[in-house]
């Protein structure tokens, strides 16, 4: 397993910056890990923390939430509104056990498609490191008995 | 057991009559051992039926959320005043409409304590409390020994905001309020999530821990919700896990730690350890506590520019 297994990474990437970002990178013909699939949402804001434990049970080896650099939100705070919530939720999901690195943050802006590629290899390097995601995830039970 | 004191009768039986407030949510005896049940009281006449003692352990504040917008009175410890300031500050009560009558508290019995201290199950215990002790059929006991765990880690037995006040001012112990949480967040992560799986194990998804939260006044809770449909209760630990984790975090810069969810719990799951690594959190980052300013903003609804960012890529 551990040959073919590859880690799945769900990224939520804000319409206005990160999403075009990662437009940029596409376009730009940077090269950057195939690991991870896309949900386009409104604003960084958007992003339930719901969402994100959904993503883990739903077996996500990794989540990653990433929005325009505080300050550029289209929606003016958003993105300031988004940094509590996930500073909370990634303190939480630590505490409560889950290894430090499945759920991450970035701000990357529309112009910046190299760091765009550069978070999801770093994301993308960190998650293999960890493994298989089993703690939430609903299938990793299922794959066990 | 205590009857009101005749000063406090008399204010309540004032409210009644004279229409500001329609509805008293007190304590009376109930048919179980050491454990007094609300009592919703609207004439100055059934007010002989109230009591105050260390068996008064439900949270009353849980109770607003059935009477939204009415004029109520209710009486309150220190824990169960910190909720009324965090629905302050969330919109949900007017200070105008509550008229509260605060108790000073040195804790509440755990009946299931007293139970394993005379071998007895809770319903066959034949106990009673006066004042600080706790008498069972043979036994003395000091309240400080049967209370529930949650008020021997109480820092606020004294409530922040009442109209009149039952008994003398307690003094809260000035250590770290913190310091269990502080040796969980020591444990190793694969210690951590063992100790996390393992309390959830017990639980059986009553979902009384949220019915009881004075801060779970959602008209449709995301674990009822069929549309999208969040959650599906199962036994499968989880999707039990999921529940908790969701519930405890909507509780974030909310949960003032009156510990009503980890009493109620039928179950015994250990909830605090959970709520309260959200508060130390919240304090730490944001400097913020959610029981103490009703004119605040809960933390998650607001923000500042030098946030901690420290945790971003
Ligand atoms: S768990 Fe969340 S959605 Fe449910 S009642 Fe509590 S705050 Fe509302
Ligand atoms: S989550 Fe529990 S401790 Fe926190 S406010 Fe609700 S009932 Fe009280
Ligand atoms: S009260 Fe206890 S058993 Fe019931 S849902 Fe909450 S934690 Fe689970």
């Amino acid at each position: 397993m551990s040959d073919a297994w590859e880690p799945k990474i769900l990224a939520f990437l804000c319409n206005w910056c990160s999403y075009a970002g990662a437009d940029l990178a596409g376009t730009s013909r940077i090269q950057y890990p195939p690991n991870v699939r896309v949900i386009r949402v409104p604003c960084s804001g958007r992003v339930n923390p719901i969402f994100i434990v959904e993503a883990l049970r739903q077996g996500a080896d990794g989540v990653l939430v990433s929005g325009c650099h505080p300050g550029d939100c289209h929606y003016l705070a958003g993105n300031y509104y988004a940094r509590r919530r996930f500073a909370l939720l990634q303190r939480y999901l630590e505490y409560l056990g889950v290894e430090p690195g499945r759920v991450q943050f970035s701000w990357v802006s529309a112009s910046e498609g190299a760091r765009f590629a550069e978070v999801v290899t770093q994301v993308t390097e960190s998650v293999r490191a960890l493994g298989p995601s089993t703690k939430l995830n609903i299938n990793a039970l299922k794959e066990q008995v | 057991m205590n009857a009101l004191p005749d000063n406090v009768k008399q204010a309540i039986a004032g409210w009644l009559q004279s229409g500001e407030i329609e509805l008293f949510i007190g304590y009376e005896a109930s048919s179980l051992p050491l454990q007094a049940t609300p009592a919703f009281v609207r004439k100055a006449e059934d007010l002989d039926r109230l009591i105050w003692d260390a068996t008064c352990e439900n949270n009353l504040v849980s109770f607003l959320k059935q009477f939204r917008g009415k004029k109520v009175g209710l009486m309150v410890k220190g824990c169960d005043a910190r909720a009324l300031v965090g629905l302050m500050r969330e919109g949900q009560l007017v200070r105008d409409n509550l008229r509260i009558v605060g108790v000073c508290c040195l804790g509440v019995v755990d009946a299931k304590r007293v139970a394993a201290a005379a071998g007895q199950a809770v319903e066959e215990l034949d106990g009673r409390v006066t004042g600080t002790d706790v008498l069972t059929a043979d036994q003395h006991l000091a309240l400080s020994s049967v209370m529930h765990a949650t008020c021997a880690a109480c820092r606020h037995h004294n409530p922040e905001i009442y109209d009149i006040l039952i008994g003398e001012p307690v003094a809260d112990a000035d250590d770290d309020p913190f310091d269990d949480i502080r040796a969980v967040e020591a444990l190793g992560s694969a210690e951590r999530w063992a100790r996390f799986e393992h309390e959830l194990s017990k639980c059986n998804l009553c979902f009384a821990c949220r019915n009881v939260c004075p801060f779970c006044y959602c008209n449709t809770c995301f674990a009822d919700k069929t549309m999208p449909r969040w959650f599906t209760a199962t036994a499968e630990p989880k999707d039990i896990q999921f529940y908790q984790i969701i519930r405890t975090f909507h509780l974030a810069g909310r949960c003032v730690g009156c510990n009503a969810c980890s009493r109620a719990c039928p179950q015994g799951v250990d909830l605090r350890t959970m709520l309260d690594k959200l508060r130390l959190d919240v304090w730490e980052l944001y400097q913020d506590d959610a029981g103490v300013n009703p004119q605040g903003h809960p933390p998650l609804t607001t923000y500042r520019e030098d946030d901690d960012n420290s945790f971003v890529l």
